[in-house]
């Protein structure tokens, strides 16, 4: 699909670590993960604990608290003292230590279900072509392992590698060596500038890949897609800015004040491909099959790209300047055959 | 107890201490006992009236629980089969737990996290997440990479998640497709095998019930909400998956399509870094596994792009620009 330019959604928006609020079976997954990991240490502190799980410490205390004084109905089936787990409860409340004196029932961690490994195994085979799996055996060793500890066999999911070019590498090499990579790229507007950036991170929506940077150029953080990039070199300037040092923001498209609004009638089953587009609070409306909503786009260059790769499927009802944008480009290139 | 005291007992307290009550039973719990004995539900019971809202929230939790891959099984009491007030219920251990010799190094346990981390939608994100909760339960510390990585895959067709579903619990599913170049959709009716990703799209592949054969069903051109069947099928052995796959290999090897692009523009360097592409000079040979896909992609380069065979290729992306035109005149 052609790059519009600039997308900014709730989910692009969302991005990076956030940790969705915890539904009753996920806390009963952490209540049975976090047993095993508290049996393994005699003494962990609430902060370590948190760390290691990626929770707030007060998501620890309340486990640690509910595991405290759960247990078995037991002999009696009356939950007596020794059919329940125990801790220092002094050392909870007054230090931030967890310390498990008694346990019941659980033994070790439980096993995947199918669908998670799928998800997992699914993954792994996304990020196949990453520098980091250069050894593609630990991916097929790894596979086989999350095969047998799951319950049951995993669901039949698979993912095509991301199939990413050799610029990855040279990422790598100059973020390992902590110097500048320099390379040629052409950006939605079809200008090419040979950039220097210092790289911060890589990302990837699907089958597109991106490298977020300081851009000496610039002199600002920009993203750049992978297949834009040509002639890439690692320099041997050390760069000035390390992913320690800057904060990205969680998008990977920026929106701005001076973003145009374009409205759009599409199918209404292929509107999520345009989700990325569709501002928060775009009024949508479905009638016979299709939707009437409005996206937004830093400038019609990728706008008419966009739209000329979903022909029948999306049209644009107005401003008539972006009509007239997609119909031009549309039309030199069907005048290429007559 | 009061209803009030009833209330503070939290979801995940009563389905803790009903896995935990099942994980300490060698011969198993009856519906009874579990209900009039476990936390959460005991409050609950009435040892003289109506227990039905009670069996119903048992219910449930069981599914729940099964659905986080916790073997929970029912057996029959000996003497007894047939009669469901005697069945009993248990977690075996064995089942339960991670094999002992199954353990990950930090390299891996690092490669796994950010495998679970490219799942952001759906409750595919959900089960990724979850599945990292057990990893670390095994208290593995990782290494972070050396550039930090955010890989991110997308789920944005709505039929992804009933599909899913539906292959977990091998059951038979029901949707109308629209072919490209076909004016109504069809009802296929198809027992899947496997959901795969090629070039960023999601294809089901199953058996299709009517027509003796598996196919191939782009999930983007699904045009009717999936609709689940209560016909079971036997799970497709994974050699299934490896043929579909073999196959879509295959059709993208062999098929190509050769273009001439403008030098320097957009479309001569991204149509060069897609994946297996020839290049000579400004003429580029392409691979694709659906000649339709490739032609709504190569409309998107407008100007930049002329087709130079196959004929067909030639006749979609001119006839997909003259719509263009058309829908914008």
């Amino acid at each position: 699909m052609a790059d519009a330019g600039s997308r900014k959604t709730k989910t692009t928006r969302a991005a990076a670590n956030r940790i969705p609020p915890l539904q009753a079976q996920d806390k009963l997954t952490f209540l049975l993960s976090l047993v095993p990991y508290l049996m393994d240490h005699d003494r962990v502190s609430v902060e370590e604990t948190a760390t290691h799980f990626g929770m707030t410490k007060e998501q620890i205390r309340e486990a640690v608290r509910l595991i405290g004084v759960s247990g078995i109905p037991g002999e009696t089936a009356q939950y007596q003292h020794e059919d329940l787990f125990d801790i220092s409860w002094d050392d909870l409340e007054e230090n931030d230590q967890i310390i498990l004196t008694h346990r019941v029932a659980i033994d070790d961690s439980p096993r995947f279900s199918a669908r998670e490994a799928a998800a997992l195994i699914a993954g792994l085979q996304y990020l196949s072509s990453l520098p980091e799996h250069a050894n593609r055996t630990a991916i097929a060793t790894l596979t086989a392992k999350l095969s047998r500890g799951a319950s049951s066999t995993p669901s039949q999911l698979t993912v095509q590698s991301g199939g990413m070019d050799d610029t990855l590498t040279l990422i790598r090499d100059s973020v390992d060596a902590g110097v500048q990579l320099e390379f040629d790229y052409l950006n939605s507007r079809g200008e090419r500038e040979r950039r220097r950036v210092d790289p911060l991170r890589v990302e990837s929506l699907d089958a597109d890949w991106y490298l977020r940077a300081w851009c000496h150029l610039r002199e600002a953080i920009r993203t750049f897609r992978l297949d834009r990039i040509s002639n890439p070199s690692v320099t041997t300037e050390p760069i000035t800015h390390g992913a320690a040092d800057v904060k990205l923001p969680d998008s990977l498209f920026e929106g701005s004040a001076d973003d145009l609004t374009v409205t759009i009638d599409v199918v209404a089953s292929a509107a999520p491909l345009l989700a990325d587009y569709i501002p928060d609070g775009a009024v949508s409306v479905e009638k016979d099959g299709r939707l009437n909503t409005s996206v937004r786009v830093s400038h019609y260059h990728g706008l008419k790209r966009l739209i000329a790769s979903m022909p029948g499927v999306a049209i644009v009802t107005g401003p008539p300047d972006a009509r007239a944008a997609v119909r031009e480009w549309a039309a030199a290139g069907a005048a290429r055959y007559e | 107890m009061s209803a009030a005291a009833q209330s503070r007992i939290p979801v995940e307290e009563r389905l803790f201490s009903l896995v935990l009550a099942l994980l300490a039973t060698e011969a198993g719990l009856t519906k009874s006992e579990i209900l009039s004995t476990v936390q959460g539900y005991r409050q609950r019971y009435s040892t003289s009236g109506d227990n039905a809202n009670l069996e119903r929230q048992f219910e449930r939790d069981k599914d729940d629980i099964r659905d986080l891959g916790v073997p929970l099984e029912t057996i029959d009491s000996p003497g007894q089969s047939g009669n469901n007030q005697n069945l009993r219920y248990r977690i075996p251990r064995g089942d339960y737990e991670l094999p002992s010799d199954i353990s990950f190094s930090p390299e891996e346990t690092t490669l796994l996290n950010l495998a679970a981390m490219v799942w952001r939608e759906g409750s595919i994100s959900g089960e990724s997440r979850r599945a990292i909760l057990k990893l670390r339960s095994l208290g593995v510390v990782t290494d972070e990479p050396v550039i930090g990585y955010a890989p991110r895959l997308r789920v944005r067709d709505v039929a992804f998640e009933p599909l899913t579903a539906a292959l977990d619990k091998h059951v038979i599913v029901r949707f109308g497709y629209l072919k490209p170049g076909e004016q109504d959709a069809r009802v296929r009716t198809i027992a899947p095998i496997a959901l795969i990703q090629r070039e960023g799209r999601w294809i089901l592949h199953g058996e299709d019930q009517d027509a003796a054969g598996t196919r191939n069903f782009l999930l983007r051109r699904i045009v009717t909400p999936i609709t689940t069947t209560n016909t079971r099928y036997s799970a497709f052995p994974e050699s299934a998956t490896d043929a579909a796959k073999a196959e879509l290999d295959r059709l993208w090897d062999s098929r190509t399509g050769t273009v001439e692009v403008e030098p320097e523009s957009d479309a001569a360097t991204r149509l060069s870094k897609r994946r297996d592409t020839t290049v000579q000079g400004s003429i580029l040979t392409l691979h694709y596994s659906d000649l339709d896909l490739l032609a709504d992609e190569l409309a998107g380069y407008g100007p930049e792009v002329l087709v130079l065979s196959p004929d067909a290729l030639r006749t979609a992306v001119h006839d997909r620009l003259a719509r263009t035109v058309a829908d914008h005149g």
